[in-house]
């Protein structure tokens, strides 16, 4: 009942929607940079969104199935391979025994999420099974994954004569509200907008951001025309929130991502909106997109039109896969 | 009451303010709000993340909209329960703070620096340091990492031109009039002026934090053989 990594990829790790209650202790929520994709993969593997999946990035790793498995594969599009045979992502696969797992090249993303039917086997730490790798805590030894780790999933009574691919899938259309259009993404704007210069507020719609290799699940380092304060300003430091947009002494901007710390001194001059955190996580380095200011209702509409698309996709996945159970 | 403003941080966040300084008035409203919010909270509420002037409320915002339709945003709904929170607390009636005594060796590679730099012995910093209890104003920075003050003026001092790649957990530092404690293994650029033999985080504990914010910890005073008797790392 298990996978075993046969080749490490780069930061291959244990990730659910992340831990709470803890921020007053300076320990963040963590968990999955792709919130809908990590989602959707435990969906199509027939799990509540609360398993723990395998985010992958490229290179990825290869990975050998010790045991008939319902999987699925989400988010980045990494040209996934079973055996040689090439699969899609956003279905439910079904894999044989001693089959392996590879990823030639990506193609688009950064974050592809692998999810087993019946949850993979963490470390629970402070209520969640996220890896935490500053304390070392929580996912597989509260660390990333590497060559020979075998990972046990929770037993079941699944098994299969071939791999399979399962024609039901999530429709492009629910992908597309998510991820497209690619280069827009939306935020509100925080605590300290008002402290940047007129000149600023106009430069943060019309500037391009491209988002730098210095780029990390801490954050994402943004390179811009550099944006500007009012007056210089000394804060002292107050909370900080996946997606809040700081803007650094130096005029450029970071974006924090879900390892970020809790709390921060730099202004915070906007915050990407939760629904498009997922398309954030999945742009590349080097890419760019602007920033749209939407008003606080649009921002919350938008979050529970996610979180509903994302309950209509749990009901089809789940009953699409009902007979192979 | 008391002045406040309130402001987004994010949908699904929203922050109060007090005065933009370090002050330990200040800071005990934050925790008596901390506390009240507690206490009293309302459907869909998840957590506060307290800091020197400022306390963040995060919310789930399907269940505020579920449970209370009056208002157009849970924005509004939260803002409007925190309005009505903080004009019920008696500020004045602050609670009593935990009282948290920490063993420090005073063997840091920046102690004398600290001397140096203000023209007294490192006795002198040492004793300095310890001639008080501080209070924990927030926790933040690494998971534990409880920034504490003020420090007299007499050993406040600024942080590293450049930081060290590599900080031992139990490091007690001095930044500016902030001390603080490494909690764990991290690049840092406080000042080192020792080494606290404690754990102040223990990620196997069912409360990995020894210290949370309104604490107070005084510093106490060890030499070597004591720091090695008493040594949890």
């Amino acid at each position: 009942m298990s996978i075993k990594i046969i080749k490490a990829g780069v930061l291959t790790t244990l990730q659910d929607g992340g831990r709470s209650g803890w921020r007053s202790m300076g320990i963040g929520s963590g968990g999955t940079m792709d919130i809908f994709a990590m989602s959707v993969a435990n969906y199509l593997a027939g799990n509540d969104e609360g398993n723990a999946a395998i985010e992958i990035n490229f290179p990825a790793p290869e990975i050998l199935f010790q045991q008939d498995a319902i999987i699925s594969l989400t988010g980045a599009d990494f040209l996934a391979t079973i055996n040689e045979r090439a699969l899609p992502i956003w279905r439910t696969l079904l894999v044989k025994k001693d089959s392996v797992l590879k990823f030639k090249q990506p193609v688009q993303g950064t974050k592809l999420y692998l999810a087993v039917h019946g949850g993979l086997q963490a470390e629970n730490w402070l209520g969640s099974c996220s890896t935490h790798l500053k304390v070392g805590a929580g996912g597989y030894l509260g660390r990333a994954l590497q060559k020979d780790d075998t990972i046990n999933f929770n037993k079941t009574h699944f098994s299969c004569n071939e791999n399979k691919i399962l024609s039901w899938h999530v429709s492009q259309h629910e992908l597309d509200k998510i991820y497209l259009p690619q280069n827009n993404i939306r935020c509100i704007k925080s605590t300290e907008w008002d402290l940047m210069n007129e000149v600023s507020k106009q430069n943060i719609i019309s500037n391009d951001f491209i988002i730098s290799n210095q780029s990390d699940r801490m954050g994402y380092r943004l390179n811009s025309k550099p944006l500007l304060l009012q007056q210089s300003t000394e804060l002292i430091s107050s909370a900080v929130d996946t997606g809040t947009v700081q803007l650094l002494p130096d005029g450029n901007c970071i974006v924090l991502m879900a390892d970020h710390q809790t709390t921060g001194g730099y202004p915070r001059i906007a915050s990407v909106i939760k629904t498009d955190l997922p398309k954030l996580a999945q742009i590349k380095s080097g890419q760019s997109f602007n920033f749209i200011i939407v008003s606080l209702s649009e921002a919350e509409d938008a979050l529970l039109a996610m979180q509903q698309t994302l309950h209509e996709i749990k009901n089809a996945s789940h009953l699409n896969i009902k007979k192979y159970l | 009451m008391s002045s406040y403003t309130i402001s987004l941080l994010n949908e699904t966040a929203l922050l109060v303010s007090f005065q933009n300084s370090i002050d330990e008035i200040i800071n005990e409203k934050v925790i008596a709000l901390k506390q009240a919010f507690a206490k009293n909270n309302f459907k869909g509420y998840i957590e506060t993340v307290p800091a020197y002037a400022s306390l963040a409320i995060f919310y789930d915002v399907a269940i505020v909209k579920k449970n209370y339709t009056a208002a157009t945003t849970a924005f509004e709904f939260v803002k409007n329960f925190t309005d009505q929170l903080i004009s019920e607390i008696n500020f004045t009636n602050t609670s009593k703070s935990n009282l948290v005594a920490i063993p420090v060796y005073y063997n840091g590679e920046d102690l004398e620096y600290v001397a140096l730099l203000h023209n007294i012995s490192a006795e002198e910093v040492i004793s300095t340091h310890t001639s008080k209890p501080y209070r924990v104003f927030m926790i933040g920075f690494l998971p534990g990492f409880a920034y504490m003050g003020k420090v007299d003026e007499s050993i406040a001092t600024p942080r590293l031109a450049t930081p060290r790649t590599n900080v031992k957990a139990g490091s007690v530092g001095i930044a500016g009039f902030q001390t603080g404690i490494y909690p764990l293994q991290s690049p840092g650029g406080w000042q080192i002026i020792g080494q606290t033999p404690i754990k102040i985080f223990d990620a196997k504990k069912d409360n990995p934090c020894l210290l949370q914010a309104g604490d107070s910890v005084q510093f106490i005073s060890i030499n070597k053989d004591e720091f090695e008797k008493l040594n949890e790392y």
